[in-house]
């Protein structure tokens, strides 16, 4: 059995990427800090899936272990997506020295930890999937976590070049997406932002899980060290 | 115009290095943009290649990432913040010299690679 983890599968997104690669036949293990990872392994396995959850903090140090450990139990690891990431956004001139570091530590640094220790496990045609944003060209109010999401295309060009040819290494970069986040926002903030994506929508969950199920398959045998902007657009019409 | 404030990105790193790189990186670009100071962010071309030691790419990334971000919320202020990358060998004072000229308004937000290396690499 081939397994794959997913990092951040209690959100809207890893949820979606967790369900699209069950059901392509991969044996999934759900990390996440919140124990309702354990709830999307539940559903999973009740509808037949192979699944296990893994709850806990990717920022400590033992953390990729534990997540290798699990993954294991599952089958042999072929797939990983670093999915799992925060947000603390505020004006550069009053983001403070913690929100910055939170935001580097959870979606940058954890992520290149993670796929750096699993790449020395994976087997040959394994992947890695590294979950950018569209946000990494530039995102006012969001310094740190710009410097998060295009540092984390660095370390999937870096990763692809040492990788290959065993492993593939590639990142998606999502714009706007449909999640429980962007029905909080005010509805003339969310207006504005969908009448700049050429799409006229906010793209869903299923969008994201539909690239990366691309990314993780034979289909995309000759896709590595890249970045897919999954953004509707977006980031054409800048 | 201010004096130009030339952040350089420390090379060498460990992976613990690279939350303290970047907040160090942020930490000083913002004090400079406080001060009105037109900032350029001086990267090793090796890193933004992607061929470096991986913490070394993570950090050179990221400030990129952040030189956007930054450019892209001081459109209306008028901030200056823009990135540099030359190869380790590149000398110094050329460099600096392409830096005066770079920190204008007119190009911030961009990324400025020297020394023909990235010709036919991909675009970051």
């Amino acid at each position: 059995v081939k397994s794959a983890v997913i990092t951040g599968a209690a959100g809207a997104i890893g949820r979606a990427i967790a369900e699209r690669l069950a059901a392509s036949g991969l044996a999934v293990l759900c990390v996440d800090a919140s124990p309702a990872a354990t709830d999307v392994a539940s559903a999973l396995a009740d509808e037949g899936h192979r699944a296990a959850a893994c709850v806990l903090d990717l920022t400590s140090d033992d953390a990729p272990k534990a997540v290798l450990s699990a993954a294991a139990e599952l089958g042999d690891l072929s797939v990983v997506v670093n999915n799992a990431g925060i947000t603390r956004d505020g004006r550069a001139t009053s983001l403070s020295q913690g929100d910055f570091r939170a935001v580097i530590a959870v979606n940058l640094v954890a992520p290149l930890r993670l796929a750096e220790a699993a790449a020395e496990t994976m087997g040959e045609g394994g992947t890695i999937i590294n979950i950018s944003s569209r946000a990494a060209l530039g995102n006012p109010g969001q310094a740190n976590y710009a410097a998060s999401k295009s540092g984390l295309i660095g370390v999937t060009r870096a990763l692809a070049l040492r990788f290959a040819p065993r492993l593939r290494v590639n990142a998606v970069a999502p714009g706007l997406i449909d999640t429980p986040m962007t029905a909080a926002m005010p509805p003339k903030v969310l207006e504005k932002l969908v009448a700049r994506i050429p799409a006229g929508r906010p793209g869903k969950p299923a969008d994201i899980a539909d690239t990366v199920a691309y990314l993780a398959s034979p289909q995309a045998s000759y896709v590595n060290g890249q970045v897919l902007l999954v953004c509707g657009g977006r980031s054409v019409a800048g | 115009m201010s004096e130009i404030y030339l952040h350089e990105a420390r090379t060498g790193l460990d992976v613990a290095d690279v939350e303290e790189e970047l907040t160090r990186g942020f930490l000083a670009v913002r004090d400079a943009i406080v001060d009105d100071r037109p900032v350029v962010v001086c990267l090793d071309e090796q890193a933004v290649q992607a061929v470096a030691p991986l913490p070394d790419v993570a950090v050179a990334h990221g400030l990129i990432g952040m030189v956007r971000a930054l450019a892209t919320e001081g459109r209306k202020p008028g901030w200056t913040v823009v990135a540099l990358s030359v190869p380790e060998q590149f000398d110094r004072e050329e460099r600096d010299s392409w830096a005066q000229r770079l920190a204008f308004p007119a190009a911030t937000g961009s990324l400025l690679r020297l020394g023909g290396e990235h010709l036919g690499r991909v675009v970051v």
